[in-house]
């Protein structure tokens, strides 16, 4: 057992019982609700946490301040079960399809967050992964690290025709610091178990983001401006040194590496309330320098850049009964290659069309991507709900991401190639993936949600059938998902 | 270097001012915080900085009675007041509140212009049975009617709430509280409410909201 491990269950062990001694007499749980005394419905929309009702995102822009201070731990675990249409086209079921169809405890989270002062407060995750990791003897490993994180200085000004919220937010994932769902950081919220046999489950479908991922170290300031205009402009650097906790739980060579300082991170948003009705409208972007390889950032040419650039818009009908929310999300990514990773892209060469003859394209200095999704939720006394996601992946074509492919000098003309991957492979080098998603969740009391998903593929990585180019189909990968998730 | 001291300094800064902030303070369990502190900083979120909520899910409480709010705010706390949607918002806000921040919060509220709502066009014929309710009830039902305890402008009167510009869905749901006989105990309403159909609370719902100016 890891020190991580070991740590990290004796704090939740510890902050279990300190909260069920400091909420006898509160209403509802979790850390934010504890401060508040409020019920998670108050903030989370038909309580489906951790969407955020128009008074969640005015808490969360307010830094987390709002009520009085309480005991600032919360625990999270999530225990599931999930099951891929086919797992026969295969090279190693075992291996592409781990704990297929076995219930497990998956992962857990500790929360420290909440109020500090009037005009400090926190979100800080830290997450133990249950199966993070498969030994030789194939026995799991458990591992904790560094999760979401959001620490805020925030103030309020009410003036006769004016009010302004102005904050501070030192964050580790862009778009964390976001009130809006459909930020990148937050429009997948089910927390994803490790083993492989979860690898095509919604939240492994495509998302907008950003392409320099999290467990980063940022500072952004934010304005929300009668309660209509919101705009954030920051930046982000390696969570090194003294922001090493950002990063916590990574080894210095498995941390991102961004160049300097410059990797800027910008949100615009107008949003609006009428009856019971609001509806947000927004963009952002950020420029983001990332070293392939974090244990070498000497060499210039390890340096590659992702462009992302977005536009969003949610909608929320909120009046008990009834929570319906519509999302839309788009995200265009331009992922500039190091000159490293364009040089060492030869393995494609080999590769010919399907003529046997022609060889393939040279790889791409540069990949773009346009990811799109919409999702719409209705949810009934915050109680029984349903979902309807869908999402489409397009981009360009690169033999740099072909992993399968026409060798003649090989196998005489079939397919085949040492690099070739089945399931996770690639024929086409092209990245699009399309298909919808289906949920339905119960929430027996407020802090639980079981839910049960559903995701159907007509695309995966380039194609509908053959996409890794030995026979398995997009609809191979459709996939169930059970989930139970508990915050306490 | 340079640049990590000075984003060190300005944290400690930030860190060493915001300790106390009083005047903009979102503390609910701090007697010391003022009651106008309190409706601008926490209040506002939900009913508007003049009490002339956006949202049906929260009353409009601009003009609202002093003494019915008083009365509200302290059965949220003691949780005398415990429908569903009063105890899942208003217990935990009103828990630590001090007499004086309930009485101010009623002055404050009470002394705000009520601003009739932007409705859409109602059903004239809706709105005619709703004046016939709150002016003279539904006698062969045996509904009284409204206007006696809620004043002629349904603006209220001590501990009879103000109902005018109302939400129409917030009086439709509260109406049904009554009805339902959960979580608001000692008031007439529950035998007031009962014989109401569900188009009769339609009715005075929408009469109310766009109460005539």
């Amino acid at each position: 057992m890891s020190i991580y491990r070991s740590c990290l269950t004796a704090i939740i062990a510890a902050a279990t019982i300190l909260g069920a001694i400091a909420t006898r007499d509160a209403r509802a749980l979790p850390v934010f609700a504890r401060q508040t005394g409020q019920n998670c419905v108050a903030c989370h929309a038909g309580g489906q946490f951790p969407e955020l009702t128009p008074y969640g995102r005015l808490f969360k822009m307010t830094g987390y301040t709002i009520g009085s201070r309480t005991l600032p731990f919360s625990v999270m675990g999530v225990a599931s079960y999930g099951s891929v249409a086919d797992t026969s086209k295969s090279d190693s079921p075992g291996t592409d399809f781990q704990k297929n169809g076995t219930p497990l405890f998956a992962t857990g989270s500790l929360f420290v967050a909440g109020k500090v002062t009037d005009n400090i407060g926190a979100f800080t995750q830290f997450t133990y992964n249950n199966y993070d990791s498969q030994g030789a003897d194939g026995k799991f490993h458990g591992h904790s690290g560094a999760d979401n994180m959001d620490i805020r200085y925030a103030d309020h000004f009410v003036m006769p025709d004016n009010d302004l919220i102005f904050g501070v937010s030192a964050n580790n994932n862009p778009s964390v610091s976001d009130p809006w769902n459909t930020a990148a950081a937050w429009m997948q919220y089910v927390p994803v178990p490790n083993p492989t046999s979860y690898q095509f489950i919604d939240g492994k479908a495509p998302f907008p983001g950003y392409g320099a991922g999290s467990n980063i170290a940022g500072l952004s300031t934010y304005l929300f401006w009668n309660k209509t205009i919101y705009a954030e402009l920051g930046t982000y650097r390696t969570a090194n040194q003294l922001l090493s906790f950002m990063s916590a739980g990574l080894s210095d060579p498995a941390t991102t590496k961004l160049d300097g300082y410059n990797n800027p991170y910008w949100r615009l948003a107008i949003s609006h309330d009428w009856g019971a009705h609001n509806l947000m409208v927004g963009a952002s972007g950020m420029t983001a320098h990332v070293y392939d390889l974090g244990s070498d950032t000497n060499d210039p040419n390890n340096l590659g850049s992702f462009r992302n650039t977005g536009v969003d818009a949610q909608y929320q009908y909120l009046l008990s009964p009834h929570t319906i929310t519509a999302q839309l999300a788009y995200m265009r990514q331009v992922n500039n290659y190091s000159v490293n990773t364009v040089a060492g892209a030869t393995a494609p060469t080999t590769f010919t069309l399907a003529d046997g003859v022609t060889p393939v394209a040279a790889a791409n200095p540069s990949d773009t991507m346009n990811t799109f999704r919409a999702k719409i939720s209705y949810i009934y006394n915050a109680k029984y709900g349903g979902s309807l996601a869908f999402f489409n992946l397009t981009g360009t074509t690169n033999t740099l991401n072909q992993t399968s492919g026409y060798d003649p000098a090989g196998c005489g003309g079939a397919i085949c190639n040492a690099s070739s991957v089945r399931v996770n492979g690639n024929l086409s080098g092209n990245p699009a993936t399309r298909g919808f998603t289906y949920e339905a969740f119960w929430m027996p009391v407020q802090y639980v949600r079981v839910g049960l998903q559903y995701t159907a593929y007509s695309k995966f990585n380039g194609a509908s059938d053959n996409y890794d180019g030995f026979g398995r189909n997009a609809s191979d990968n459709n996939s169930l998902f059970f989930y139970v998730w508990g915050a306490y | 270097m340079q640049c990590k001291k000075i984003l060190m300094a300005a944290a400690l800064v930030m860190l060493g001012a915001s300790c106390s902030n009083i005047e903009r303070s979102r503390n609910l369990s701090d007697p010391l915080i003022t009651a106008r502190t309190l409706a601008e900083q926490v209040c506002s979120n939900c009913h508007g900085i003049d009490g002339n909520s956006v949202s049906p899910t929260y009353p409009r409480l601009a003009g609202q009675q002093a003494a019915y709010i008083v009365s509200q705010l302290t059965n949220f706390r003691g949780h005398q007041r415990s429908d569903p949607a009063g105890s899942e918002y208003m217990w935990g806000l009103s828990r630590f509140l001090t007499d004086e921040q309930i009485n101010g919060l009623a002055e404050y509220y009470s002394k705000q212009t009520p601003r009739r709502a932007d409705v859409r066009k109602i059903d004239p014929a809706l709105l005619a049975t709703g004046k016939e309710i709150f002016e003279k009830g539904v006698p062969e039902q045996n509904v009284i009617a409204c206007m006696p305890c809620h004043g002629p402008r349904a603006e209220g009167i001590g501990a009879f709430p103000r109902l005018a510009y109302q939400h129409a869905d917030y009086i439709v749901k509260q109406l049904t509280v009554f009805q339902d006989n959960v979580g608001r105990p000692g008031t007439p309403m529950e035998f007031v409410a009962h014989p109401l159909t569900g188009s009769e609370k339609n009715s005075i719902a929408a009469y109310l909201q766009s109460f005539p100016e």
